[in-house]
């Protein structure tokens, strides 16, 4: 039960949270807004598991994902999961698209080496993948095999920069997402910081996106 | 000469070698002969590579008493942390040193370190240190350099007694004594250090340093059979025992654990040389060596943990030197090793892993014209393990006049894959149940728990795995001295090409997202800098001396990445942005600047000194994400320590010496956890015989 109730209460802290801002697009005819979303939370840790490893000591969540729409810019209840009214949907270090095995939409998505301004247009020979297909998530899950790096010494998760997730939307339409930081308050704790402020302030995503309304891949 | 000679035999004393200084470093040099350059006795002048040497009375007088302590004292090379006190030379990590006590080498390295802090140098009569690959001669480890430790021999009748105590409880006993006759000559030593150890982490129940005891004993026995054959034996043993109080913390969870380590060294020569006639010298030496380390714990839930490392090398090696005339000298040896070892932390602790190892090596010296000699040797290493290690250098010395030389050198240096990095096989069960194996291991276990299904994915690392390959450096040495009455001035330029370099990489992962590592030959680096020393003798009582390194390195895919413009760090407001290549930093723990600077003062049987060491800031964890180290990263500050000492010494033998070191108090919590704050000491010696033999 009490699970239960920090659940509904970290899913109600999730308002005010986004704020927007208009990107220098000089020069292209197609301006699309960047839009900036912070401290979304996704699975906040409410407990570590009792015991040492390898049996305990894990810290855990309660296991639920946060629905996240880039075309309306908002969080989805999670009741809606089983329609195409999300596109990303995040847990810890992991984002699902609204694909596969996850859900029910056509979204897709790639991870693109590069900056997140640079890519003005979505190159026509990319190829979008979906969750289950070929592995379990679109965006690769893992330490530096995606969007994050896990510093195991330090216990910290830091996006790699120069990385953008290329978003086919649920609903077909096109997005690009840079993760900016994964701790609350958009500020990795510093490697000194103790385990208690790593823990608390974790799976809280700040990212940045645009979204292209008119169906093209150019932003 | 003779003076030279008297005056080193007194090993016993803490003072008596101050009458010696016009031998150390300035106008003697010529005195001061070399072994380690080139596996024979040479004067230090004569050298054609970069070769510092380290006297007994630097040792005492800057109340060293474990080598690291007086290797961090030297210019370019610094201290690391982490599995013991290692050194670093020309920037290469302490896997790349080989480190040698009276020509042979030390085992016994964790995860490629070996502690410094093991070695007393209570009975050092000078360390010789060579900078620039010198595998032509010694083989493996030796890719940086060589350190070698050259022990006292008795040269008259002696007995001495030295104590010394000082903060956090640290205490050293040793005792010396020599007897000489004409056909043998003994000399022994023992020596008892002890520490408390100390905490600069305030709360913590983990020390910083832990309570430490060691124990080591050399003896050394020679006879004489006649003016052409000698034999010598020497034994070694240093035990230590440290009581480890640990603290694991992982994710808020603390666990403690408490318990003994401890370390053994053996170490046994067995010399025979002889002079066939004047032209020809013939040395066979029998070397074995055995490093045992045992760590027991028990966490405060009572569960227990015992971690067993032994490993025993024994080698027979010949060498022939010949002289042909004024001109033309050469030396021919080779050599067998057979070395084993086995671990907890190999599939079972009572495997016992083997290699052996065939080796020849070959080195002219031709002294062309008067100024001109040149140096040039190879070495062939045959390896039961891995391919075979083919190492040439090539040397030359020009001396311009009575005061200057130039010297250049450019020599191949390896290390064969270490028996960790072969047959590791171990989980941390303590900090996220990660696994390590080492490249023999790794693809049949992986195998394996694939097949059970207990591997998640597997990296594409994993199908890079091979049969490891030895690590390679070419290093190039370019360099001079000049040297006067007053001025003594070297100075080198360094190049280390670094080939083949092994490094653990993420394999695979298991269910439940545990890590599998192993170890590959992944990458390419080089380190490149300047090293350079004065010595300037002011008057008979003062001098001054300074040392400095410039020192850059890299990861040649890394700065190609960087010039392709893949690699990316943040700006202010977090975005990603291009890197540039001046934001690159190179391998992190290195400084781009290390200094010293000592002032020294002598009056007759009185000295003073004051030691500074600076170290610029280092790179310490990438925080940026892109696995780099680069100007965005977290660094550790640079810093200054400062140390002095005094001593005065009495005609009846006695001796007294006080010292302060760290006199600032610099502590850094985080990235210099063993350097304590500011320390004192006071050490008294007494000579209770000290006779010339009948």
């Amino acid at each position: 039960m009490s699970k239960m109730k920090q659940m509904i209460l970290v899913l109600g802290i999730v308002v005010s949270l986004v704020a927007c801002s208009k990107d220098d697009n000089s020069g292209t005819s197609t301006v699309v807004e960047t839009i900036t979303v912070n401290n979304l939370p996704a699975d906040t840790i409410i407990g570590i598991t009792p015991g040492a490893p390898p049996t305990g000591g894990f810290p855990y969540g309660a296991g639920r994902y946060t629905f996240y729409s880039l075309e309306t810019n908002k969080i989805v209840p999670a009741s809606d999961s089983a329609s195409n009214k999300w596109d990303l949907a995040f847990k810890g270090t992991t984002i699902a698209t609204n694909s596969g095995n996850s859900g029910p939409g056509g979204a897709g998505a790639f991870v693109f080496v590069g900056l997140f301004n640079d890519l003005k247009t979505i190159p026509t020979d990319s190829s979008f993948r979906v969750d289950n297909a070929p592995s379990a998530f679109a965006i690769t899950t893992g330490s530096n095999r995606g969007w994050y790096v896990y510093d195991g010494i330090n216990q910290l998760v830091t996006p790699i920069p120069g990385r953008v997730l290329v978003v086919r939307t649920a609903s077909g339409k096109y997005a690009k997402v840079e993760i900016l930081n994964y701790y609350k308050g958009g500020t990795t704790p510093a490697t000194t910081a103790s385990d208690a402020i790593k823990l608390t302030t974790q799976r809280y995503y700040t990212f940045r996106f645009s979204f292209q309304p008119n169906g093209t891949k150019t932003f | 000469m003779m003076k030279w000679m008297f005056l080193s035999a007194i090993s016993s004393c803490f003072f008596t070698t101050v009458f010696a200084q016009q031998q150390d470093t300035l106008s003697g040099n010529g005195a001061i002969t070399v072994f380690t350059a080139t596996k024979t006795e040479r004067a230090l002048s004569n050298i054609a590579v970069p070769v510092q040497i380290i006297s007994q009375k630097t040792i005492q007088q800057a109340g060293s008493l474990r080598l690291s302590d007086i290797l961090s004292e030297q210019t370019g090379l610094f201290m690391t942390n982490g599995f013991g006190t290692g050194v670093s030379m020309q920037g290469l990590n302490p896997d790349y040193t080989l480190i040698l006590i009276d020509g042979e080498p030390l085992i016994g390295r964790t995860s490629g370190v070996l502690d410094l802090k093991r070695i007393t140098v209570g009975n050092i009569k000078q360390i010789e240190i060579v900078r620039g690959p010198s595998s032509s001669l010694y083989g493996s480890e030796a890719m940086a350099g060589v350190i070698n430790i050259i022990t006292d021999k008795s040269r008259k009748n002696t007995l001495g007694v030295s104590a010394r105590y000082g903060t956090y409880n640290t205490a050293d006993f040793s005792l010396r004594g020599s007897i000489r006759t004409n056909k043998i000559n003994y000399q022994g030593f023992g020596n008892f250090y002890r520490t408390d150890g100390f905490s600069i982490r305030p709360n913590s129940r983990e020390r910083s340093v832990a309570p430490i005891e060691r124990f080591t004993q050399q003896h050394n026995l020679g006879y004489r059979f006649n003016d052409r054959t000698n034999l010598s034996f020497n034994i070694r043993h240093n035990s230590e025992t440290i009581k480890n109080n640990i603290t694991v913390i992982n994710n808020g969870n603390s666990i403690n654990s408490i318990g003994v380590e401890k370390n053994k060294d053996l170490n046994a020569t067995l010399q025979l040389s002889h002079k066939i006639n004047d032209q020809v010298k013939n040395t066979t030496r029998l070397y074995g060596t055995q490093f045992q380390s045992s760590q027991e714990l028990i966490s405060d839930n009572g569960v227990p943990y015992l971690d067993v490392f032994k490993q025993q090398f024994a080698r027979i090696e010949n060498q022939t030197d010949v002289h042909v005339n004024k001109q033309l000298e050469f030396n021919l040896g080779g050599g067998y090793i057979h070395e084993t070892a086995n671990s907890t932390r190999y599939d079972n602790s009572t495997s016992i892993k083997t290699n052996r190892i065939g080796y020849i090596y070959l080195q002219s010296e031709w002294r062309a014209l008067n100024k001109l000699t040149f140096i040039g040797g190879a070495r062939y290493d045959h390896n039961e393990l891995f391919a075979a290690a083919f190492s040439p250098k090539l040397a030359l010395q020009y001396k311009v006049n009575s005061t200057l030389s130039l010297k250049a050198s450019v020599g191949r240096g390896f290390k064969a894959p270490d028996f960790r990095q072969l047959y590791l096989n171990f989980t941390n069960t303590a900090a996220g149940s990660y696994s390590v194996f080492g490249s023999v291991e790794a693809q049949k276990i992986i195998n394996e728990l694939n097949r059970i299904g207990q591997i998640s994915s597997l990296e594409p690392s994993f199908y890079q795995l091979s049969n490891l390959q030895p690590e390679f450096s070419t290093g190039f040495n370019l360099g001079g001295s000049y040297q006067n009455e007053q001025w003594h001035i070297t100075a080198n330029i360094f190049r280390n090409n670094i080939e083949n370099l092994i490094d653990s990489r993420l394999v695979a992962y298991k269910t439940g997202g545990a890590q599998i590592f192993s170890y590959l030959n992944v990458k390419n680096a080089f380190t490149q800098g300047v090293e350079t020393d004065i010595k300037y003798r002011y008057n008979k009582q003062w001098s001054l001396s300074a040392g400095y390194q410039f020192l850059l390195t890299g990861d040649q895919a890394e700065i190609n990445a960087i010039n392709d413009g893949k690699v990316f760090t943040r700006d202010q407001n977090g975005f990603s942005r291009k890197m540039d290549r001046s934001e690159y930093v190179g391998l992190p723990n290195r400084s781009k600047h290390m200094a010293n600077l000592k002032l020294q003062y002598d009056y007759q049987n009185f000295f003073a000194n004051t030691r500074a060491l600076y170290r610029s800031r280092w790179a310490t964890t990438d925080t940026d994400g892109n696995g780099i180290f680069n100007t965005n990263d977290a660094f550790a500050k640079g810093y200054i320590q400062l140390n002095m000492a005094a001593g005065q010494s009495f005609n009846n033998g006695l001796s007294v010496q006080a010292g302060i070191d760290n006199v600032l108090n610099y502590t850094d919590v985080l990235n210099l956890p063993n350097l304590p704050g500011r320390t004192f000491y006071l050490s008294i010696s007494y000579n209770f015989l000290n006779k010339n033999p009948k």
